[in-house]
């Protein structure tokens, strides 16, 4: 049953999105999410797989579920590319804040949706940002 | 999801549009364009753009609804986005999304006949 509970998808471009958005809604769903919770969690990797495309070109998104008492309880998403890196994490992270003509809408939104995120980065190596969304206990 | 595979539907002055349920930014992008330029042929008065099946808005998708209904406003129309799904609305409130003042119905039945009735205040 936790086979398939894990898997990677590679980010080369804008086209790739549709991929990533795909394979997060059918993990999701597998992992027990309600309709609520995918589309929140669907829209935050959409935001944070746009983000890996504006700045670094491509990069990589996996996930794996999050096990509890071997139950399903959540599931962990990390996107990991080699670009830039991002000069001022605070300043990345405030509400409107933009270096490329977007929103700034992304990080926090997306930290907003999942609940829980991380973000490693060094300038001229790259970034990667950890989100996890937990089920709710019932 | 294909660019092609948009529909423009005109019910009387107004133009339908229904949005395919996950499109990509290039489809986003083309369905702008496809939208102005069929106001433009059919010199629509309004616009219905029905998101009932789109089951992710995110910041690019919502940031290129809004700029379209600005459009459409510049060539004298009037936009409505129906049928924005329960899920779908949580999420963009959350993400801290807004559609900027483009108006909005439950539904198609109810959008049409919002663009109906600003149609005839204009009037009298």
């Amino acid at each position: 049953m936790t086979d398939c509970h894990d898997g990677q998808i590679n980010i080369n471009g804008e086209s790739d999105i549709v991929s990533v958005r795909k394979t997060t809604r059918e993990a999701a769903r597998s992992i027990g999410f309600g309709v609520t919770d995918v589309t929140r969690i669907v829209t935050a990797v959409s935001e944070l797989a746009r983000n890996v495309c504006l700045y670094a070109g491509t990069g990589v998104m996996r996930w794996r579920g999050l096990l509890s008492h071997s139950k399903p309880a959540g599931i962990e998403i990390t996107f990991e590319d080699h670009g830039p890196g991002i000069p001022d994490v605070d300043q990345a992270m405030r509400q409107g804040f933009t270096t490329s003509g977007g929103l700034g809408m992304g990080l926090p939104g997306a930290e907003r949706l999942m609940g829980e995120m991380e973000i490693q980065t060094e300038q001229g190596k790259g970034t990667t940002i950890t989100v996890r969304k937990w089920l709710r206990a019932i | 999801m294909s660019a092609d595979s948009i529909s423009v539907i005109r019910v009387h002055d107004v133009l339908l549009i229904t949005v395919p349920p996950d499109p990509d930014d290039e489809t986003i992008a083309v369905l702008q364009e496809k939208v102005l330029l069929a106001m433009q042929r059919f010199e629509a008065k309004g616009l219905v753009l029905d998101i009932s099946t789109v089951e992710t808005v995110d910041s690019y998708f919502a940031r290129t609804i809004a700029e379209t209904s600005s459009m459409v406003a510049l060539m004298g129309g009037n936009t409505v986005i129906a049928g924005m799904q329960a899920s779908v609305a949580i999420t963009v409130t959350q993400l801290g999304l807004t559609l900027g003042n483009t108006r909005t119905a439950l539904d198609v039945d109810r959008a049409l006949g919002m663009l109906q009735t600003a149609g005839l205040r204009r009037i009298q």
